[in-house]
């Protein structure tokens, strides 16, 4: 927020929670690398370690609603203070289901290891959808923290790439389960985990959205790009 | 708060290109706004702005103190009572007015509503009786006051004085009801009580308030309108206002950033 309260207590609290909100994200985003790293190479410890991150942000989700509620209680915010506390709550929200998107990925990654199938299946053609997803979680959080619009307005239009990828990657694991129905079970999981990413897509766009809502007033869910731009201009 | 949709609206009063002066200093600059039939609008800003100025324009409160003096036009129903011609105890019952200190007159609960009555009607011993229990529930206070209705009204409650005061203020059956920071000297409970009753006087008459307390606004009015320096800087539906109010200046006072 550029300019200052009367308040400055206030300030400081809108800041303290807004940096808490950051850093949830660099949890989360750090979750979701260590998912693609066990993806690419299949490695079992990694794939632990993003199912023991999820405690930690799990937490901070619970934190930053019990401070969110703290500072209405207290400072009745109006306009932009308040729709930027509406924000904060909805985009942790969103962050902690990307995390668990994360989580799932480590445990079918788990599946798929145990299985010992996996080195037939193109599990590396989702590196780019991965990469994707876990940059789109980044630039979301970058964009909130500058409440930047037009980056908003990019990551809305690269999460439809990543919707256009989960579809051709479906149809590429369809052909392998047509050739050897040995590599169905296997299969089913990466569809699982090319699922979660494109998950993961949605959350980053969602939070997008919310940076629109915060700077524009407008609630932009459910419109179409074409009609966001207008309104951007 | 409620359906507002701008679609078929009334207005009460009209008030176009208003100065105000208080001798030199001029209180009031070019202020044009429609305040609606039944909605409740509420004047906001920070002291000096003006608010309170305006809302005495419209019962011509100011007519009292020498040098002070308003230029344009305020339109009651089409009529412009700042007009030289206008009655003024006739304008001061079709809008009536509450202050922020309760201002009972120092007579029984009975008297403070039928003193305001016999200036106008002539009303029965049980006619009287009827319109001051019917103007005492109105205010929503007739419980508390219908078996001491012989006693000071001066030996109520601030909170109780006040509805006394709005109770009054309705019982000569004004057109727009004017209410100056009504619950800025009472408590939470009082003050509640109060909001509740502006919710139900719109029912039959138009409300004007001037409050310091935002959240007040927000609560129970209908239109908003800010103002700074004597001008009006901006006027809405109140959500709008307080959600996402148009101009810079507003977004500023309202959370609390005005330096």
């Amino acid at each position: 927020m550029p300019d200052k309260h009367i308040s400055s207590q206030f300030d400081s609290e809108l800041d303290h929670v807004s940096s808490r909100l950051m850093e949830m994200g660099g949890l989360v985003e750090s979750q979701i690398q260590q998912a693609l790293y066990a993806l690419l190479l299949f490695v079992e410890d990694v794939a632990d370690q993003v199912i023991e991150t999820e405690n930690r942000v799990n937490a901070m989700e619970v934190e930053i609603d019990r401070e969110l509620s703290s500072i209405i209680a207290k400072r009745q915010p109006t306009a932009k203070d308040l729709r930027l506390l509406i924000a904060i709550s909805k985009a942790t929200a969103n962050l902690e289901r990307a995390g668990d998107e994360a989580n799932k990925i480590a445990r079918m990654v788990k599946s798929m290891i145990s299985t010992g199938i996996y080195k037939s299946l193109p599990a590396s053609e989702l590196r780019l959808t991965t990469e994707m997803a876990s940059g789109l979680i980044r630039k979301s959080l970058d964009a909130f923290a500058r409440l930047d619009t037009s980056t908003a307005l990019t990551i809305l239009k690269e999460d439809d790439l990543i919707d256009k990828q989960f579809d051709g990657f479906v149809r590429k694991l369809i052909t392998y389960m047509m050739e050897d129905p040995r590599t169905i079970s296997p299969s089913l999981d990466l569809l699982f985990v090319a699922k979660a990413l494109e998950r993961i897509g949605d959350h980053a766009k969602n939070i997008a959205e919310l940076i629109i809502y915060i700077v524009k007033g407008e609630d932009v869910r459910h419109t179409s790009l074409e009609q966001i731009e207008s309104k951007l201009q | 708060m409620s359906n507002t949709s701008s679609a078929s609206l009334t207005n009460a009063i009209e008030i176009r290109n208003l100065d105000f002066y208080y001798g030199a200093f001029q209180g009031l600059k070019d202020v044009n706004l429609d305040i609606a039939e039944n909605k409740v609008t509420a004047f906001i800003g920070p002291s000096g702005c003006g608010k309170s100025t305006l809302l005495r324009t419209l019962n011509r409160m100011y007519s009292l103190y020498p040098g002070q003096r308003a230029e344009g036009e305020i339109k009651l129903y089409g009529n412009n009572i700042l007009d030289k011609r206008q009655d003024l105890n006739l304008l001061r019952a079709q809008v009536g007015m509450v202050f922020q200190k309760p201002t009972p007159f120092p007579m029984s609960i009975y008297d403070n509503i039928a003193f305001g009555i016999r200036l106008y009607e002539n009303l029965s011993r049980s006619d009287m009786d009827d319109r001051v229990e019917w103007a005492l529930t109105k205010g929503a206070i007739w419980n508390e006051v219908k078996d001491k209705l012989h006693v000071s009204g001066l030996s109520l409650s601030g909170g109780q004085q006040q509805r006394l005061c709005i109770a009054r203020s309705v019982a000569v059956k004004p057109k727009v009801i004017l209410l100056d920071e009504p619950t800025s000297a009472l408590d939470p409970i009082s003050t509640a009580k109060v909001e509740e009753l502006v919710s139900e006087l719109k029912q039959d008459y138009t409300v004007a308030i001037v409050t310091h307390n935002m959240q007040q606004a927000a609560r129970v009015s209908d239109f908003t309108a800010y103002m700074y320096l004597g001008n009006l800087i901006e006027f809405g539906v109140t959500d709008q206002i307080f959600l996402k109010p148009e101009r810079k200046e507003t977004e500023d006072y309202i959370t609390g950033r005005f330096g």
